[in-house]
């Protein structure tokens, strides 16, 4: 009950902060001005369309989900009212999936919205996107927002909330693009930086293998669905080695307030 | 059966390592306080009341010694169960109107239903905030936000309600409110732990007092076999803050 009621704060002072709306209404702006002045010359090729909508719903969800995470605990710190929640009965760990669980949820209900702004805009357009790869590129995103709602939340038990914002997104953003090239970097390094390569290959999250936009704007048909649980399983791995990391940075942690009064 | 005091703290310490240096901010330290009463905290800034205060409501980990509330280790979320806290300058989340606070704060109580709205409903009437109620608090004036997160700390009907320095920059009225509300309290056989620099207020509310000056206890006491026969409380606080140690 109290994770729940943490997580329903976190849910709505998101929504109420109006910056899905925001978003939302952006990218909606975006594929409206996409179809009407038709900017790539090939009219009737809604592939285009669907493309930018899936790129602006993955480049949305990707930043509420990182902003959501870095802001909770900072903010608490800020106001002050870290104090008054802590001093009910609830442990830091309650708080910690509490407020994962209140940002995972609002990232995801703007992903959802950002979805069906995108399928909406591609049916009106003629086109339309295969339902079993649909639902698997919505599980996956799902999942791929809880690491990064985690490793933002993470973050922030030790830095500032631009700080823990700024990290998360170059961590996250060198997961994305960086980690699925070295392979290919190995070969022309020398020992030390092939170990030190081999060693981030191994430890950063792949969030490259949560992306099924290709799959889906090319209908190229559903992955295997043991494929997709497991990556599914990955996620959910790395989302519970966060949480336990921020936990454990977070449970003795002091707050400035407390050291000079 | 044993008497179980509110509050029990035992040789507590709490020192922080701060910009090369080590800062004493609580040395040995104890101190009980008997349930029923109304207890003032007091000492001049930096005495070490709200360092105390955060090891009572687990914000801090003792450098040494121990502290319990109702007999519960204090670093144990469950001691938090039968008590209510007001910070020092409070905020909270003003996106919230005043009724979804206390509901929300009631659930982190575990109550919910009929309890919980009639609990909410009582606390919203007694504070006056019955206009406001469903207003966001981002429209509160100050005195209203005292009093919404003064609810807050009501909710869950504590035993104990450890306030840190309720009336302050609070105007006449509201002091006043705060006040009532402690009497009340008391009568109602609750115990308040309160620090404060209004002595006034202090004088008015306590049964027995506690000191603290450079980390330590200087004088504690029933108050009114504490402070000698004519001499104010303001006069006799200046005087045990400035005695050197050893002179206590």
């Amino acid at each position: 009950m109290r994770i729940r009621t943490i997580a329903h704060m976190v849910w709505l002072e998101a929504i109420r902060r109006k910056d899905v709306y925001v978003l939302l209404i952006l990218l909606g702006g975006l594929l409206l001005a996409l179809v009407s002045l038709n900017v790539f010359g090939l009219s009737g090729l809604v592939r285009y369309v669907a493309d930018v909508g899936l790129l602006g719903a993955w480049l949305f969800g990707w930043i509420l989900a990182v902003v959501l995470g870095a802001r909770q605990l900072p903010t608490e710190e800020s106001r002050g009212t870290i104090f008054a929640l802590l001093a009910k009965p609830v442990s830091r760990a309650e708080l910690m999936i509490g407020k994962w669980l209140g940002a995972w949820l609002a990232a995801s209900l703007a992903l959802a919205a950002f979805y069906v702004l995108t399928l909406a805009v591609v049916w009106a357009r003629g086109g339309h996107f295969d339902p079993v790869t649909l639902l698997q590129a919505l599980l996956l995103h799902l999942a791929l927002l809880a690491v990064l709602t985690a490793l933002a939340l993470a973050l922030s038990t030790r830095w500032h909330g631009d700080a823990a914002c700024a990290g998360a997104f170059v961590l996250s953003g060198a997961a994305f693009f960086v980690v699925p090239q070295v392979p290919m970097l190995l070969p022309d390094m020398g020992r030390a930086t092939g170990l030190l390569l081999h060693a981030l290959y191994y430890l950063m999250p792949h969030l490259e293998l949560f992306d099924l936009r290709r799959r889906l704007v090319h209908d190229w048909g559903p992955a295997p669905w043991d494929t997709v649980a497991l990556t599914l399983f990955y996620g959910a791995l790395f989302t519970a080695v966060l949480l336990m990391a921020a936990w454990l940075a977070y449970r003795n942690k002091r707050f400035p307030r407390s050291e000079w009064q | 059966m044993p008497i179980v005091n509110a509050i029990e703290i035992r040789g507590l310490s709490v020192s922080f390592a701060a910009r090369g240096s080590v800062v004493h901010a609580v040395r040995d330290l104890d101190l009980d306080v008997p349930e029923g009463r109304v207890f003032g905290f007091l000492g001049p800034n930096g005495a070490g009341k709200t360092t105390t205060m955060h090891v009572l409501l687990g914000f801090l980990s003792p450098t040494a010694g121990r502290a319990s509330l109702f007999g519960e280790d204090v670093r144990r979320a469950i001691a938090r169960e039968r008590i209510g806290y007001l910070p020092e300058n409070p905020d909270t989340y003003r996106f919230l109107s005043g009724r979804e606070l206390l509901r929300m704060t009631g659930r982190l109580f575990r109550l919910s239903g009929r309890i919980l709205r009639d609990r909410a409903d009582r606390l919203i009437e007694e504070l006056a905030l019955t206009a406001a109620a469903d207003r966001p608090i981002a429209t509160y004036s100050r005195g209203m936000r005292q009093r919404v997160c003064l609810a807050q700390a009501l909710i869950n009907d504590p035993d104990l309600l450890i306030l840190d320095e309720p009336t302050a920059g609070l105007d006449p009225i509201a002091r006043l409110d705060i006040r009532r509300l402690i009497l009340r309290l008391r009568e109602a056989g609750k115990t308040v732990f309160f620090s404060s620099h209004e002595l006034s207020e202090v004088e008015l509310v306590c049964d027995h007092l506690a000191i603290m000056a450079g980390g330590r206890l200087a004088a504690q006491g029933p108050a009114r076999q504490l402070v000698p026969a004519g001499e104010s409380l303001e006069k006799f606080f200046v005087r045990v803050v400035s005695q050197p140690r050893g002179e206590m």
